[in-house]
């Protein structure tokens, strides 16, 4: 299967001659939910703790992206379909496990992990919306919040259809740019250096892949084909699809169930997309109500 | 960077590190970051990740073949003997010295490698046999049994002998047992915990726990239970539990998950109670909480003395544990209702007429 390349947004943001977009192919189907990409972010960049609640959530404590949470593996059990029955401890069989099942009647429990992080979108309304011009386009087609120049207004919290970048909260005395907003910066200043950023650094599985856009749209392609044709149709795509509401993501995902289950939304749409429309309707309803209020002027002469 | 420790030489001209990690990067290559899919390669899959000693896969593997060097199993092929080339070759890396036939017969006095015969596959024995019969060495041999653990709430389904009659036991007013199986009081104790641990945090948690990012990542002490056993205790997900045994109670909270599956044993449902240790009691960690291994006493293995602490028998009751002294009038309480002594469970011989079910 090929894919298509999508456009560099760097070169719509006026880079000349920028390199070629990076991103983040993550395949949930090989995450082992280590969270070594949560801590290897937060050691890198410096993102400080993000709370100490347990959310019996799975072991999932961290809950979601925000200001002091760049990547958040989610943890999603799925109990067997029918009802678990007990295990007998009998005599253990040679086969491997499940080896026996069709899959197409599988029983067993399944444990789903997913490694979430900002999808730098090809479209992107935090972007759009940012008035300060702190949120900026790199050369490598990533979204970048310059923390020196945000003043905190918020604007492109409710702006991000995934609900990924958010103001940091918490006491100045202890956390740095508390009231700015923070998202991942996809290692803007590793990947400068020619690095790669730390949370696929330390991915010990593979999960998470670093590289070009387009290389890695072919892989997550490849990679999906090999799992259909290994008997798991229920593995697709997400945020690869350059035809949906955010122009295609720079951070993809191999999911293997809904978008849903993980927490993600299922048709994203770039916030910012109807603005044009908007105005437009706005700037007609001022003119009728100007009209009508002139109308209503001129009626009062007569 | 030596291949192989092979070639590590006496006269200090060589560094391998490690003996059993040398060759980690033979040929210059990160070999323990080798990813080639399973399907690329055969299936012992030599090329995934790197195994010590040698990235050797299995240990023994001579034993994969017959006495002539041919697999007793196609399917499952490790090893063989190459008769053309007079090597052993294979999926994995023969365990045995490559060179050595099968037919080949040591004079009698001959030591070191050379002195194991061509069929003697486990050359790490003085004699390269697997021994099932141990007439020297183990002190509760000479032939493999089953025994149940020192706390099991099951009887031993093959003799009225209950436990390793061997291990050795303190009988002391800090270190009661529970009874076990068909003995009386055991009914207290219908239940099983284990210990283990979880990526997030290393041992106790003197270290990680200290450290913001590994703790928000667990931060608080947890029991695992199936749902069927939250509905028999009335425990409630993210409520508190109180797990108790003969020397303490401890308290934590609870995770419903069906990755708790009840056991069948002897025809009964055992429910289990799932408990990572990586906790204790202090006010200097960013996070604390009870410490799992406060409800495993002392029972040593005859051998080599490890401390059985990884399973015992237990209650679970919904809420908190008191604290305090009426912490140990709770657990006291148990002791009564259960009539621990330092004897119980303490026998190492189980006395006549405990295991057998009453009529």
């Amino acid at each position: 299967m090929t894919t298509t390349s999508l456009p560099n947004p760097a070169v719509r943001a006026g880079w000349v001659d920028p390199p070629p977009r990076k991103g983040f192919f993550t395949d949930t189907s090989i995450c082992i939910g280590c969270k070594a990409c949560e801590v290897a972010c937060k050691e890198w960049n410096g993102v400080p703790e993000d709370g100490l609640d347990m959310l019996g959530s799975s072991y999932d404590n961290t809950g979601a992206l925000g200001a002091s949470t760049w990547r958040h593996v989610a943890f999603i059990e799925q109990p067997a379909r029918p009802a678990a029955p007990t295990v007998d401890l009998g005599m253990p069989s040679f086969s491997l496990p499940g080896a026996e099942a069709d899959p197409a009647d599988r029983t067993d429990f399944r444990w789903l992990m997913s490694s979430d992080v900002c999808k730098h979108c090809t479209n992107a309304a935090c972007l759009d919306v940012c008035p300060t011009g702190s949120l900026f386009r790199t050369e490598f087609g990533t979204v970048v919040v310059q923390e020196d120049i945000c003043n905190g207004c918020g604007y492109c919290v409710p702006a991000c259809p995934y609900g990924v970048i958010e103001r940091r909260g918490g006491d100045e005395k202890v956390v740095k740019n508390v009231g700015i907003a923070q998202k991942c910066t996809l290692c803007y200043d590793r990947i400068g250096e020619g690095q790669t950023p730390a949370c696929a650094q330390a991915c010990p599985t593979q999960s998470i892949q670093f590289g070009d856009v387009d290389e890695l749209r072919q892989r997550a392609a490849d990679r999906l084909a090999s799992l259909h044709a290994d008997g798991v149709p229920e593995a697709r795509l997400y945020g690869a699809d350059p035809n949906d509401g955010v122009g295609g993501a720079g951070a993809m995902f191999l999911l293997l169930d809904e978008p849903e289950v993980y927490g993600f939304p299922p048709d994203p749409v770039v916030t910012t997309r109807d603005l044009n429309d908007m105005w437009r309707r706005a700037a007609l309803a001022a003119g009728t109500l100007l009209v009508g209020a002139m109308g209503a002027f001129l009626g009062r002469r007569r | 960077m030596l291949s192989s420790y092979t070639e590590m030489k006496a006269d200090g001209s060589t560094s391998g590190g490690c003996w059993i990690y040398t060759g980690v990067y033979a040929g210059s290559v990160n070999r323990a970051a080798m990813r080639i899919p399973g399907k690329q390669q055969s299936w012992v899959a030599p090329d995934w990740g790197w195994a010590w000693p040698a990235n050797r896969r299995i240990l023994y593997n001579r034993a994969s073949a017959d006495p002539d060097g041919k697999p007793w199993s196609d399917a499952k092929a490790l090893v063989w003997w190459d008769a053309e080339k007079k090597t052993w070759t294979g999926h994995d890396i023969p365990d045995f010295p490559v060179d050595t036939a099968p037919d080949y017969r040591p004079e009698a006095g001959t030591g070191g490698p050379k002195g194991l015969a061509g069929d003697d596959p486990f050359v790490m024995q003085g004699d390269g046999k697997g021994w099932l019969y141990a007439p020297t060495g183990l002190l509760d041999g000479p032939l493999p049994s089953h025994y149940e653990p020192h706390e099991s709430p099951v009887s031993n389904p093959l003799y009225r002998q209950q436990a390793n009659p061997t291990r050795e036991v303190f009988r002391r007013s800090d270190n009661l047992s529970n009874p076990s199986g068909n003995a009386d009081g055991a009914q207290y104790f219908p239940y099983v915990f284990t210990t283990y641990r979880l990526t997030e945090h290393h041992t106790a948690g003197g270290m990680s726990r200290w450290l913001p990012f590994l703790s928000e990542l667990q931060p608080e002490f947890f029991c695992e239970v199936s749902p069927a056993l939250a509905q028999e205790r009335n425990l409630e997900h993210m409520g508190w539990a109180t797990i108790v045994t003969a020397r303490t109670a401890i308290e934590a909270r609870v995770l419903v998950t069906e990755r708790m599956v009840p056991l069948q044993v002897g025809g009964r449902t055992i429910h289990q109670v799932g408990l990572p240790y990586h906790w204790g009691v202090g006010s200097d960690a960013l996070v604390s909480g009870d410490s799992a291994n406060d409800l495993f006493g002392v029972t040593l293995d005859p051998n080599v003395h490890i401390q059985e602490t990884k399973v015992a028998s237990c209650d679970i009751q919904p809420g908190r544990r008191p604290t305090g002294p009426a912490l140990l009038e709770y657990v006291k309480g148990y002791q009564t209702r259960a009539g621990i002594t330092i004897f119980t469970g303490n026998e190492q011989r189980t006395p006549t007429g405990e295991q057998e079910v009453s009529p």
